[in-house]
């Protein structure tokens, strides 16, 4: 087995792009999910089953074609392009419900600063120039949610996450996005923070040196009668320098105005 | 062959009902060539995003239109007064409507459940004892195809007077799961362990949050409604898997299901106990001889 690299701490060079020799399987290695990918004639062959989760963070690594599992699992693709592989950490594909491990209020007139981590998908496009998306696929298994009541809402992943409110908590990883988001509460009643719901399709990520990041969103809430109004920032956020684009938003960001939020949850939608 | 002798007949026409026949023909062919293109333009382009259901309306508005329009061009070329059809169409209305009192009502219904529109085309609805996806929606009836690929036409009457059921109607609904455990197990524990099943598994939202309720007190065990919220694309993956992981959650925990039991107490406790029921010999009454059994005769 032909070691590439590997470190129990973050290493985002699992995110590089990468050449594949003949008869080479490269893997790439997360807690939650393990990936195999090939070239083999004109066609992809991708196997990506659960990780063990006493791994350290994400590795990549190269084995021989006669090392590599044997499962009716793998996925071929036909296609062309057999340039470098790029992995591409992107955000899910639908919305996040986010719930915070602990109740927090923010008083009436109080500002925070709130850090999320959000697990990414692994992308696998090919080629140089022109590049083609092969699959995609989730790093970490959520389970669905309904965020909204049960006539009118949308269905989205459900995420027990803390809010952090300080970087020095949170443990680099490279296959966690961060999400800075800064609240504001311009109203004379206090929120309640229950479950917080992310449209993150409209989210690019960023990388850093040793983190991963996602555009930086400031809301104002106004009171559990009128729209708040949340503002997505338009490139890479500002608490680390430097940082380069990964990856490009699903969706772009069409709207700034939100509905009606409600008064235990908070809501982005429409952003 | 068959093309001269038509165009010998042709000429053998005067030039009057050759030139009516030939417009007669444009009219058609040309009636038909329109309406066709008309429905063409308004389903791709002007309806693009309209419901399954309103093209189809749509679509069915333009052809009998046309084909009115059509007709009556036709019938007026041919020279038929149409102010005397129409009177008599009148005079016939009221005789077909008499003979026709069901299929108008079809018809008004029809154009109800059109306005009012409990359902649309693909959704998935029970009436009575059926079950399907509406195929159509149409003047006299609906049309579904059952879950079994059966064809069912409804008449548009019932459906306006019975209790339909649109299953696909919300995006999300719940399964009701009824459980019975045995009065021995710890309420709270078998909670705990139904609350852990539904986080498990993938089909099951997680909100709206599962409702696990005490129903009622049988006579064997507890009863429990265990109600789990899912997308409605996944009725039959959460079906089939919520009651296998029931099943191997309650034998890894130990939970038991109850079979149905009964107690028997006796009115004396001092005595020994007494055989009941079929088990027991039948009494003798009183006073009465007990008879011998007869004698089999030798032969």
């Amino acid at each position: 087995m032909v070691k590439v690299k590997r470190r129990e701490d973050t290493d985002l060079s699992v995110w590089n792009e990468w050449d594949l020799g003949p008869k080479q399987t490269a893997v790439w290695t997360f807690p939650e999910r393990r990936i195999y990918v090939e070239r083999v004639a004109q066609e992809w062959h991708v196997l990506s089953v659960v990780g063990e989760k006493n791994v350290g963070e994400a590795s990549r690594t190269l084995i021989e074609r006669s090392r590599k599992p044997g499962s009716s699992g793998w996925r071929h693709y036909l296609s062309r392009e057999s340039g470098p592989v790029r992995p591409q950490p992107v955000l899910p594909d639908r919305s996040i419900v986010a719930k915070p491990d602990r109740s927090l209020m923010l008083l009436a007139g109080e500002s925070a600063q709130f850090f999320l981590e959000i697990p990414v998908w692994f992308r696998m496009n090919v080629g140089g120039v022109r590049q083609v998306q092969v699959f995609e696929e989730p790093l970490a298994v959520m389970s669905n949610t309904w965020f909204g009541d049960p006539v009118n809402g949308e269905l989205c992943y459900s995420l027990a996450t803390r809010l952090h409110q300080g970087m020095s908590s949170i443990v680099p990883s490279a296959w966690r996005a961060v999400c800075p988001m800064a609240v504001t509460n311009d109203s004379a009643t206090d929120l309640a923070f229950e479950r917080i719901c992310l449209h993150v399709q409209n989210l690019a990520v960023f990388r850093g040196t040793e983190r991963l990041w996602t555009n930086g969103l400031s809301v104002l809430f106004r009171g559990a009668e009128q729209a708040s109004h949340i503002q997505v920032s338009p490139g890479p956020p500002e608490f680390e320098p430097d940082l380069a684009p990964a990856a490009p938003a699903r969706l772009p960001a069409e709207s700034w105005d939100i509905r009606k939020t409600f008064s235990r949850i908070m809501e982005f939608a429409d952003f | 062959m068959w093309f001269q002798q038509v165009v010998e007949w042709f000429r053998s026409l005067s030039p009057d009902v050759a030139t009516k026949g030939i417009r007669i023909a444009v009219y058609v062919f040309g009636g038909f060539l329109v309406v066709r293109l008309l429905v063409s333009v308004v389903q791709r382009f002007i309806m693009k995003k309209a419901t399954l259901q309103r093209r189809m309306v749509a679509r069915k508005i333009i052809v009998y239109s046309g084909f009115v329009i059509v007709l009556m061009t036709v019938l007026a070329e041919l020279g038929v007064k149409l102010t005397g059809l129409l009177g008599a169409a009148g005079i016939v209305g009221i005789a077909v409507g008499f003979a026709s009192q069901t299929s108008v009502s079809n018809i008004i219904s029809g154009l109800f459940l059109i306005s009012e529109k409990p359902f649309a085309v693909g959704d998935a609805i029970r009436i009575g004892t059926t079950t399907g996806i509406i195929q159509s929606i149409d003047l006299l009836s609906i049309k579904l195809r059952t879950f079994d690929n059966l064809f069912v036409r409804i008449p548009n009457e019932r459906i306006l007077t019975s209790e339909v059921t649109n299953i696909t109607r919300f995006p999300i609904r719940r399964m009701d799961i009824m459980l019975q455990v045995s009065y021995r197990e710890d309420l709270d524990r078998v909670r705990e362990v139904l609350a852990d099943v539904a986080r498990g598994n993938r089909y099951c939202l997680d909100e709206p949050a599962p409702v696990i309720l005490c129903t009622e007190f049988k006579e064997s065990g507890v009863e429990l409604l265990f109600g789990l919220w899912f997308s409605k694309a996944d009725f039959m993956n959460l079906k089939n898997s919520i009651m296998q992981d029931i099943r191997k959650r309650f034998r890894t925990e130990g939970i038991e299901t109850p079979y149905p039991t009964r107690t028997l107490r006796f009115a004396d406790e001092n005595q020994s106990p007494r055989l009941t029921g079929a088990a027991a010999k039948p009494k003798r009454a009183r006073g009465r001889p007990r008879q011998k059994p007869a004698r089999r005769s030798a032969r």
